[in-house]
């Protein structure tokens, strides 16, 4: 017995010496400094993330910024953002906002069960969430039920705003409009580069198995179906998906390299994106480029754990702190994320913040926390673009709930940071083509 | 209640009134709806249902046969993409798509899984886990059928007859209810029967039913197919309550393994196990997401894990509680 | 093209090598105690972090961590045997099947609650991600040094477990244990002792494969899922308690995934995997080197 109870005890200071130093120390959120004459009501907003599972790692972060913009709002900033001076949201008397959290897990029906407890348990007046578009797909449609506004900050399979819902509001642009921008850009490319057609030909498409993966590779298959912009001709000489799951993945990069195509088109998240890039070069794959979906290859730790490896990477984005110098909030607003959490944000965590902002503005106007009365609000919204921290030319949304005014851009990462190189006019530096060889890095 | 007993014959009525207790209690199921009525509320029920009915179905070949079957997860998918697919290319309504996915599950199962019967132990478990797999990979990158995409129902108006509901989720806590006491009463004959008695011996030795002469393969074949067949039936119901399925969370190895948690935490290879086991693991599940998930560290799962550790202590699963002389004692004193 | 299907071959080697280092413990386990340890996959994703963290704390490399991590791995084996393992012995098949889940969905998250759900990756080790360039049939093909190295572990871990079972007093007995308890008992041959035994040292070894693979893959909490799986499939390939099995069994898996991949689907590289797997163990049932069930 003695001998069992040391035995425990030898593995528990085993596993607690393994434990110890990882712990990271949560920084707590400043306290609320509520109660002092009037107690105001918060106004409580549901935020549904994958906060457990593989995906956990972006939920968590999601959460961190999501609660960051909230104490913007909350508490006095001296930043020129809506609602950053003074405490609470004025149109409802000062009221603060509280976000509720909770986790989807990943999973479409958790994702369901947690809208309909966070609406009829907690009393939420709003949601946002999903990040994964398969678990927005049913977290909204409980909204829809219950008749509770729904923004959508960062979900982008094109599908979620064609259901004719009609309390569900999506800020991000779509995956058809990202694909869109790759392509001009790849137009663009050639014109600049003076390059011939045929140099710029060969397309490889890679992607991972899920809703996302497989509906941006649509997008983009369509795209080269329809000639487009104005009848670019590809050739698609390689279509792989890749089961997420995978450890080695070193057949899809063999595929690859015997289709030899010019440029390759990615939508991978972290942990794919980052066995990818170490495999590409491990087995000197060298395409003249790669053009990726967000999501991993816009990851802070894309770049910190690859290092010089991660460069020339072209990427979709819709946030890059060098646009700071473009618009000073962005700089500013990462700052304080940077020294709360000791990371950048990125354009995944810029969208989620943008979603708290406008739902905060939207609460605003709407003066009150009737669902319609947030609903009339959200379809009037018309925010102007010096207000947010993304380079969109404002939010408005249409008639199916869809932010009109939400654009890409296309940034390269040279010398391990993220540079926008289009559209021109966020053009800050001029892009790397075609990409070095491993030999020549 | 899971050992061999005598076969008794009794006259219906002088069961209800010996067995008051169970009038009583499911009474209180018919009720349970109106004292907690959020939608949340529900939806935990609704879950506990689906899953106490899930276990009953893998108690048959898992329970009773003693066969570990761990790719349950596969056939819950067919049903629910069989009877979700009808509808959408055919018109199918479906609870005629229910008994469709239910016949397809079958079908797939005897030849996916009649080669695998010679298979012994953890070779067969492994076996059905991997054939699992293979089906959810396979409608994972299946374009006909909506691969990743998933597929997503038509909204209907809600009625019976569309097994649509939207403002409310009571018809399906009750069409559950239902279910669960269809397959409730189906085993209970089943354990009276002589198929029951085949199965059980399938379990304690093979060899010894096989000189007995009992078809030892025709009979695990038997049960594995009732067993597929009411969880592709429940596939069906998750459909029909989510509206919009795929393969990644409708077929995931965590679905099969909570299929066998759930009667083996009430008591595998009996018939109320999986009725006592599924509201203890559901309600553990739901609710510790519910308190704690939001705080993004994982603690909710860290209690499901200990859960599941915890059933080394009890290996009878909580029926065996039930099954001691002093509860019998006390038993026959309520029952007067 | 020929160049390229060397190069597929080439990773499928390696990578099966490194499944079967993964399994080989497994192997162990499920050969003399008869559990199968579906929280292999965890214990793994706990070595990993072990030599990660020793990395990025005391600056020790994983090739030296591997020294500290092994053993340490050893011990956790031990007390989790003595804690829990031993009840779980017990216990019918199924409930113990189910246990070592449970087990490994709570060490899962218990990393994740101390160490949150990140990605990490260990940058400058002492093998980087050299890449040996080798000439073969006149084409160039590559050999990565992080991955080559952790097949060479693989096959000393097999050969020194193979010797250990083989050739020494206690291996003999871990076998007579593995091939029916009560007789060995009978023997004079302490079982609990040997159960213990067998329980750390395949924790041990996957603490091992663990301290490999960090030096070229990433580490987060739900890192073992991607290996366990097929950890399983190499061991019931090879066969129960074949330890030299689970090695071939990890080199057909490496070899169907790479080749299966590349001329075939690659979404579906896992599918085929499983069901060559399946197509094995249903001609062979007890795999192709097992003597029991």
């Amino acid at each position: 017995m003695k001998n069992k109870i040391l035995l425990l005890c030898m593995a528990f200071i085993l596993v607690a010496a393994f434990a110890l130093p990882g712990c990271v120390p949560e920084v707590a959120p400043p306290e609320e400094e509520e109660e002092e004459e009037e107690v105001v009501e918060p106004v409580k907003i549901g935020a549904i993330y994958p906060l457990t599972g593989p995906l956990a790692a972006i939920g968590t972060e999601i959460k961190q910024v999501v609660e960051l913009a909230a104490d913007i709002v909350n508490n006095s900033y001296d930043i020129d953002l809506p609602f950053a001076r003074g405490e609470g949201l004025p149109g409802l008397g000062g009221a603060p906002i509280e976000v509720v959290f909770a986790d989807s897990k990943g999973s479409p029906e958790t994702g369901l069960a947690e809208a309909e407890r966070l609406i009829e348990m907690e009393g939420v007046v709003a949601l946002i969430g999903c990040y994964q578009s398969s678990v927005t797909e049913t977290a909204s449609f409980a909204a829809e039920r219950l008749a509770i506004p729904y923004l959508n900050p960062e979900s982008t399979y094109p599908g979620l705003t064609d259901r004719g819902f009609k309390w569900f509001f999506r800020n991000t642009p779509h995956d058809y409009t990202f694909s869109e921008t790759f392509f001009k850009f790849l137009e663009d490319l050639k014109e600049k580069e003076g390059l011939d057609h045929s140099e710029i030909e060969n397309v490889a498409i890679l992607y991972e198995d899920t809703l996302w993966g497989v509906g941006t590779s649509d997008a983009e298959k369509d795209l080269i179906a329809k000639k487009y912009p104005a009848g670019a001709e590809y050739n698609i000489v390689a279509d792989i998906a890749y089961a997420h799951e995978a450890a080695s993945v070193t057949s899809e990069v063999m595929k690859l390299k015997a289709a030899n195509p010019d440029i390759v088109l990615m939508a991978s998240y972290l942990s794919d994106a980052l066995l990818f890039q170490k495999e590409f070069k491990a087995l000197d794959f060298n395409p003249k480029a790669i053009l990726a979906m967000d999501a991993g290859h816009i990851h802070p730790d894309f770049v910190s754990t690859l290092g010089a490896d991660a460069n020339y990477i072209f990427t979709r984005e819709v946030w890059s702190l060098d646009l700071s110098v473009v618009n000073p909030l962005i700089g500013i607003v990462n700052d304080i994320y940077y020294e709360r959490h000791g990371k950048n944000m990125d354009g995944t965590t810029a969208r989620s913040f943008t979603g708290l902002m406008v739902l905060a503005d939207v609460l605003n106007r709407a003066g009150s926390t009737e669902p319609e009365a947030i609903r009339e609000a959200l379809v009037e919204t018309d925010i102007p673009p010096e207000d947010l921290i993304v380079p969109w030319k404002g939010v408005k949304f249409d008639e199916t709930g869809q932010n009109m005014y939400g654009e890409g851009v296309i940034s390269q990462i040279i010398d391990e940071s993220w540079h926008t190189v289009y559209p021109s006019e966020f053009a800050l530096r001029d892009w790397v083509y075609p990409q070095p060889t491993w030999a020549e890095r | 209640m899971g050992r061999l007993k005598p076969l008794m014959v009794r006259q219906p009525r002088i069961f209800w009134r010996k067995n008051y207790i169970f009038a009583l209690a499911f009474a209180l199921l018919l009720a349970l709806p109106f004292i907690f009525t959020a939608h949340f509320q529900h939806h935990v029920m609704i879950k506990v249902l689906m899953f106490t009915f899930l276990g009953c179905a893998w108690n048959i070949i898992g329970g009773y046969t003693g066969q570990v079957a761990l790719g349950h997860a596969a056939f819950f998918g067919i049903g629910a993409y069989t009877s979700s697919l009808c509808y959408i290319w055919f018109g199918l309504n479906p609870w005629f798509g229910m008994f469709l996915g239910g016949i397809l599950a079958v079908a797939v199962s005897a030849v996916i899984n009649y080669p695998c019967f010679r298979l012994h132990g953890r070779y067969f478990a492994i076996a059905t886990l991997a054939l699992g797999m293979i089906i959810r990979l396979l409608f994972t990158n299946w374009r006909l059928v909506g691969g990743a995409l998933g597929v997503r129902l038509p909204l209907l108006p809600e009625s019976l007859w569309n097994f649509q509901f939207h403002t409310t989720k009571l018809p399906y806590y009750y069409i559950a209810l239902v279910l669960c006491a269809l397959i409730f009463a189906i085993l209970y004959k089943i354990e009276r029967s002589k198929l029951g008695f085949y199965l059980r011996a399938i379990k304690e030795s093979e060899e010894a039913a096989r000189s007995l002469g009992i078809d030892v393969a025709k009979y695990k074949l038997v049960a594995m197919s009732i067993s597929v067949f009411f969880t592709a039936m429940a596939g069906t119901l998750y459909a029909q309550y989510i509206l919009y399925i795929d393969p990644i969370s409708l077929m995931p190895l965590m679905t099969s393994i909570l299929i066998c948690v759930v009667p083996v935490l009430g008591g595998a290879g009996t018939l109320w196990g999986p009725a006592l086991g599924a509201p203890i693991l559901l309600i553990a599940i739901e609710y510790s997401r519910a308190w704690l998930g939001g705080g993004g560290r994982g603690i909710d799962y860290m209690i499901v894990g200990a859960i599941m550790v915890a059933i080394i202590f009890r290996p009878g699963g909580l029926t065996s509680f039930f099954q001691g002389p002093r509860f019998r004692q006390w038993w026959r004193r309520i029952r007067g | 093209m020929s160049e390229l299907f060397i190069q597929v071959v080439i990773e499928g080697l390696l990578w099966g090598a490194i499944y079967a280092l993964v399994a080989v413990g497994l192997s162990l386990i499920w050969g003399v105690m008869g559990i199968l340890n579906l929280a292999h996959g965890d214990f793994l994703m706990l070595g990993m972090f072990g030599a990660y963290w020793l990395a990025i704390l005391l600056g020790i490399d994983p090739l030296i961590g591997l020294l500290i991590v092994t053993p340490a791995m050893f011990i956790l084996g031990l007390g989790i045997y003595k804690s829990l393992i031993t009840r779980i012995v017990k216990a019918p098949r199924l409930t113990a099947l189910l246990a070592t889940f449970g087990l490994g969905i709570f060490l899962r998250n218990l990393a994740h609650f101390l160490w949150r759900a990140d990605y990490r990756m260990l940058g400058d080790t002492l093998v980087g991600d050299r890449v040996i360039t080798v000439s073969i049939l006149g084409g160039t093909n590559f050999i990565s040094v992080p991955k080559l190295l952790a097949a060479g572990g693989s096959l000393a871990a097999t050969a020194l477990l193979y010797w250990f079972i083989k050739r020494t007093k206690t291996g003999r007995a871990l076998q007579a244990t593995a091939m029916n308890r009560q007789s060995a008992a009978l023997m004079g041959i302490d079982t609990e002792r040997m159960y213990m035994l067998a329980y750390s040292l395949g924790i041990a070894c996957v603490g091992v494969a663990g301290t490999l693979l960090t030096n070229f893959f990433i580490i987060f909490p739900e890192v073992g899922i991607m290996f366990v799986l097929f950890a399983l499939v190499a061991v019931t390939i090879g066969g129960f308690g074949s330890i030299h099995g689970a090695l071939i069994g990890g080199l057909i898996i490496g070899l169907i995934e790479s080749v299966g991949g590349f001329v075939g689907i690659p979404a579906l590289k896992q599918a085929l995997v499983f069901a060559v797997f399946v197509i094995v163990v249903v001609l062979r049932p007890r795999g192709l080197f097992g003597w029991a069930d």
